[in-house]
């Protein structure tokens, strides 16, 4: 290795700062992501240097602080209503004729004034009910004006929450909830316009709804932090919110249908922030955060005879570091500027400089072998060093000395073979930060196409017999049975395949009702509303989205009656509406989140059913455009009022609230970056890796929406697990996105090579397997649909049939696999002949769009722009609506196109009377449609 | 009807039992009753001794759990006050009493609904007690009368709390009708003794005044 340590230091370190001085090779660049620690040192004297700034030390988890999270239940609007808490609660004690301090009380007087609070409660006189809930939510909030600190309040607050529970207050807030629900449906109320809602129209159903949240948060922090006191009281509380309500309504399915109401427009009052806050917190503490995730898959795979999951991902990218962000501002420099081989020069020498990892991706091929080499020289040797070697060996010996392999094979043999058996796989590799995956799917492919070559026949079905093929083909073979990997989902698919065979004989194990399996049944009737709602308060609160054609107004929990004068009240209100925006982003895709990977490990039909309508209801682009913005930005915004959040607001002295300064005042020394907008970020990145990984049609349009650039703006962001997840989202649609994308951006090739899993025999970045036919991804989505609806209409047929959807895919599963299933229903009912064979793609395809009638042409841009057609885009983006349920019956959703229309033989005779009277004699009025 | 005088006694009511004979036999020591309602059985054991011997009653067995103590005496209590709600009917109906109320400060609503509404009183009493016989038999939150789930303990409140409000409209509006029926059942009294001891209600709610000096009316909270 010519380059020399010297010359290259200084110049590493006072760029980009993601290796150190020492690493020259691929290798040992691999340990340093591993490991990680010894570069930190070097890490951190650099920083100052580094344009671009640290990485952001934000590590995702469940939830932000307590603190963050009771605090960003109210908006800064909603500050005077704190003060008639306070004021509830001294006109209540004085009725009792008690002096208005809840802290003198004993214990007992404590018990007995918050029963007569409840009693209250059940009053018919809407003022007095409300007085009693304001003074429940001021002894939620911790009596804080009788404190001095916030840990006092928080103190209170825990005692209060523990006295409220055990006296049935959840409850009865849960009927005063019901109430107003209840009351909002009444037509007088929504004779008020939706854009003319304020903050006022909400007062009583949030003070229901913070009182709820409180006790939900409460109980939810103290259960991690494992208090003593909260023990049983925590459990019985999850049992609670885990099964059905009185009224037989589990509480998530109430909120949900809060928020599909508001969407249709029936209650503009209601209060969203506060409605999916508390949804968020109520679903995650029922169904468990990611510790319970992580234990569930694991007894999950267990049970079915898998090995438990050794990798964390979180764990993993805890380690790593991010990448520096690629230079797109120097990309739009070289297309533009005329001198640009010159230009280009320079940067590729000081690109090279700082990327190791680039060097070695180019020179590999050559020098792979002498790399290692050198870097275990460097690096002492270690024993890990040398297993890495014959790790690599077999793929660089036979390029470098091709000749070799067939003569010195008896000599390379046992150097290569021995060591293996000996060192578990996992140990390794793990100099990358994951362990190589590679799919029985993957295996066979290889196995058929060795045979195809060397044997000329296929043997289908067999995934083991080698015989004939030649040495090298065995070794790979080896390999990748080594790093094979069985999800839980292969296995469920599996079994649903073997009921489907068998329905009879099969035997499905009895379905265990855990909280996922309960939420799923009770949403099931109604979940492609659920989502449609959910993704359209998504996408109202998205910072892109513009106000134009506001169907739904989220804005309404945050206006006040009064709109700003000052400056300064504007300057507020900003702020606060940001905010709002911000939270509400949070808590809806961490719901989103949650729920995916929770039906994802219950059942993967669960999880593709909920998938499935995400997509329809347009998830992806939704996404895509949110992330269409200066992210970097977004990441960084402050829309925080620190003075103004509870409860420093309303503890101690009161700061002068006129001046200008409040507003940034304090904020400076935290954080550089907004905890919960980097944690929507990474919610929603990972929402749209689960519903693209290994759904080709999907990752199609990933293509088609043109996401790489809005992708590959969002790696500016610091942050290594970001990062992953967009360089996943990355290498799926590599193989599509052109020679010259690929050629311009080997930075970002370079970062998922090193980052992203590998998967053996995956040839993401040039492949052109056979899987990539642009024009049968509505086959898959059918096929897929075909296999969800019958697992629902075999699991759930009362709940199905509710849905309306899949009515009769189950009439013809009897014999047929599922691919064939559908491909049946397709080919009778929907007029899609386009092409299995794939023959010239000239065929009417008007699976998706149905605007494209004919002259369809396979290749290039053409198709591009047919596809764009066919998910109803015209240029970029699709309009800012999020497809109603009607509007997407051409996904074959519905279930349109298999239900078949029974009409009796009466109706047959005599339908002409029926024309008669039903169609011809009655008057529709046009103008009121 | 006499029972096997020897080996066996079968408490049972059989068909055709004449009313003097209705549950007339020999008390059993709770040690001895071999049954999983042994604790129901026992407290009626006691009411039919001497309904007036309210603390005697309320005295918990040593050895008793509590949980499952407090659910059979509610259970007895919603019981036997179906039979002032009997009573109540041949006065009290929707067009005398359309609102629930006690005093006349509040109006209470019927928790028994999906959504709590105002039903008049008598709708009230029978929804009231409807969804506490739903609640106090439901599978769900009281699967065992042997032992009883900390979580539903608490459901035991919120039931008190809706059920004395029978009381409360019998006494400031069907007077005769409250007297009568306490002075034979002394239920309320039983009732008030009941909820003050084991903390399920605000001494302050207890509006109905109760006859022996220890817990005589306090002062009713005003709206």
């Amino acid at each position: 290795m010519p380059r020399g340590h010297s010359s290259n230091q200084p110049m590493n370190n006072s760029r980009a700062g993601t290796g150190s001085a020492d690493i020259l090779s691929f290798v040992a660049l691999l340990k340093n992501f591993q490991q990680g620690r010894p570069s930190i040192p070097l890490d951190t004297h650099d920083v100052d240097a580094n344009c671009d700034g640290p990485d952001l030390d934000f590590v995702y988890s469940d939830v932000d602080s307590y603190q963050n999270e009771i605090a960003e239940l109210y908006s800064y609007t909603e500050y005077c209503e704190f003060q008639s808490n306070v004021k509830a609660f001294e006109d209540q004690m004085e009725l009792y004729d008690l002096p208005p301090n809840w802290q003198k009380q004993d214990s007992p007087s404590q018990r007995s004034i918050v029963m007569k609070l409840i009693d209250q409660l059940e009053v018919s006189n809407r003022t007095l009910r409300m007085q009693a809930a304001r003074c429940i939510l001021y002894l939620a909030q911790g009596c804080w004006a009788e404190v001095q600190s916030d840990e006092e309040q928080h103190q209170n607050t825990r005692d209060n929450v523990i006295v409220l529970y055990d006296l049935g207050v959840f409850s009865s807030f849960i009927d005063l909830l019901n109430m107003e629900i209840e009351s909002a449906c009444s037509p007088d109320i929504v004779a008020v316009k939706i854009t003319n809602v304020t903050l006022v129209d909400s007062t009583d159903i949030r003070v229901i709804l913070s009182v709820l949240y409180i006790i939900t948060e409460t109980i939810r922090d103290e259960r991690e932090k494992a208090s003593e006191d909260y023990k049983d009281l925590a459990e019985s509380f999850v049992q609670e919110i885990n099964s059905p309500l009185t009224d037989g309504e589990l509480l998530a399915v109430k909120l949900l249908g809060m928020i599909t109401r508001f969407c249709s427009g029936a209650a503009p009052q209601f209060p969203m922030k506060k409605v999916v806050l508390l949804l968020w917190k109520v679903s995650l503490l029922g169904l468990g955060g990611m510790d319970v995730l992580k234990n569930l898959k694991n007894e999950y795979r267990l049970k079915v005879g898998l090995d438990p999951i050794k990798e964390d991902t979180l764990e993993v990218t805890k380690c790593m570091r991010a990448s520096s962000p690629p230079a797109t501002a120097t990309d739009i420099l070289e297309n533009q500027y005329p001198k640009r081989s010159f230009n280009r020069r320079s940067l590729m020498k000081q690109r090279f400089l700082d990327e190791p990892e680039q060097i070695d991706m180019e020179m590999s091929g050559n020098e792979g072998s002498g790399n290692a080499n050198n870097a275990s020289g460097n690096n002492g040797g270690s024993n890990g060093e040398e297993e890495l070697l014959q790790y690599y060996r077999p793929f660089d010996d036979p390029s470098s000395s091709a000749s070799n392999t067939a003569t010195a094979n008896p000599n390379n043999q046992p150097s290569l073979t021995a060591p293996l058996p000996a060192v578990p796989p996992v140990q390794i590799t793990a100099r990358l930060p994951w362990t190589p995956k590679v799919r029985q799917k993957d295996i066979d492919q290889f196995l058929d196409i060795s045979r195809n070559k060397f044997i000329g026949y296929s043997l289908i079905g067999d995934h083991e017999s080698l015989a004939g093929l030649p040495q090298p083909i065995h070794e790979g073979f080896k390999t990748l049975q080594r790093h094979m990997y069985m999800s839980l989902a292969d296995m469920q698919i599996k079994k649903e395949e073997d009921i489907a065979r068998n329905p009879i004989s099969t035997h499905e194990d009895e379905i265990k009702l855990t909280p996922a399996e309960i939420l799923y049944q009770a949403i099931l009737p109604n979940l492609p509303q659920y989502m449609i709602a959910l993704l359209k308060v998504l996408l109202a609160a998205s910072p892109t989205s513009k106000s134009k054609t506001e169907s739904i107004n989220i804005m309404a929990d945050v206006l006040p009656k009064k709109m700003p004068l000052t400056a300064t009240q504007s300057t507020k209100l900003t702020v606060d509406m940001g905010r709002h925006k911000e939270i509400i982003v949070k808590a809806v895709s961490a719901i989103i989140l949650l729920y995916l990977k929770h039906f994802k490990i219950n059942h993967v039909y669960q999880f593709e059913f909920m998938s499935q309508h995400l997509v329809f209801a347009n998830c992806i682009p939704l996404v895509l455009k949110f992330f269409n913005q200066t992210i970097t930005e977004y990441v960084n915004t402050k829309n925080n009022i620190p003075l103004l959040d509870f409860p420093s607001c309303v503890i101690g002295e009161q700061p002068d609230l006129s001046g200008d300064s409040f507003v940034y005042g304090a904020d400076m020394s935290d954080k550089p970056y907004s905890w919960r907008n980097v944690f929507s970020c990474i919610n929603l990145l990972r929402i749209l890796n689960k519903l693209i990984k290994w759904k080709h049609s999907r990752v199609m349009m990933l293509v088609v929406f043109k996401s790489a650039p809005i992708l590959k703006k969002t790696l500016k962001v610091r942050h290594a697990m970001m990062q992953l997840y967009v360089l996943k989202l990355l290498k799926m649609q590599t193989k599509y996105l052109g020679r010259q994308w690929r050629k311009s951006n080997m930075k970002t090739m370079s970062a998922i090579y090193s980052k992203v899993r590998h998967r053996l025999n995956d040839d993401w970045a040039f492949g052109n397997d056979l899987e990539s036919r642009p024009w049968d991804f509505q086959a898959e989505e059918c096929t897929l649909r075909a296999c969800v609806d019958r697992f629902n209409l075999r699991r759930y047929p009362e709940a199905t049939q509710k849905c309306g959807a899949g009515g009769g895919s189950g009439n013809n599963g009897g014999g047929g696999t599922a691919a064939q299933n559908a491909e049946n229903s397709q080919q009778s009912n929907m007029n899609a002949g386009n092409g299995y064979g794939g023959n010239n793609g000239g065929a009417d395809s008007n699976g998706y769009g149905g605007n494209n009638g004919g002259g369809g042409n396979n290749s290039g841009n053409n198709q591009q722009q047919q596809q764009l057609n066919d998910y109803g885009v015209e240029g970029g983006f699709p309009s800012d609506e999020i497809l109603t349920h009607s509007d997407f019956a051409f996904f074959g959703h519905s279930g349109w196109w298999d239900r078949k229309v029974e009409l009796t033989d009466y109706f047959k005779a005599n339908y002409a009377v029926w024309l008669e009277e039903e169609v011809y004699n009655s008057q529709i009025d046009w103008d009121a449609l | 009807m006499k029972m096997a005088d020897g080996s066996t006694i079968l408490r049972r009511n059989r068909p055709g039992t004449t009313s003097k004979d209705f549950c007339r036999w020999p008390d059993e020591p709770l040690e001895e009753m071999d049954s999983t309602l042994a604790v129901q059985q026992f407290i009626q054991q006691l009411i039919k001794r001497d309904p007036s011997n309210v603390e005697l009653i309320l005295t918990m067995p040593e050895a008793q759990d509590e949980g499952v103590w407090k659910y059979e005496h509610l259970r007895q209590f919603c019981m036997e006050l179906n039979g002032l709600a009997v009573r109540l009917q041949k006065e009290c109906s929707p067009s005398t009493c359309t609102q629930m109320t006690a005093t006349d400060q509040w109006i209470f609503l019927c928790a028994a609904h999906k959504t709590p509404k105002e039903c008049p009183a008598i709708d009230y009493t029978r929804h009231t007690l409807d969804g506490a016989a739903c609640l106090l038999n439901s599978n769900k939150y009281f699967p065992s009368r042997v032992s009883i789930k900390e979580s539903s303990v608490t459901k035991l409140g919120s039931v008190c709390r809706r059920v004395y409000r029978i009381f409360s409209h019998a006494f400031f509006h069907h007077r005769r009708i409250f007297d009568e029926f306490e002075a034979e059942t002394y239920l309320c009294h039983r009732f008030t003794h009941f909820v003050t001891k084991y903390n399920l209600m605000s001494k302050e709610n207890l509006i109905v005044p109760i006859s022996d000096g220890e817990n005589a009316a306090p002062g009713e909270s005003e709206a």
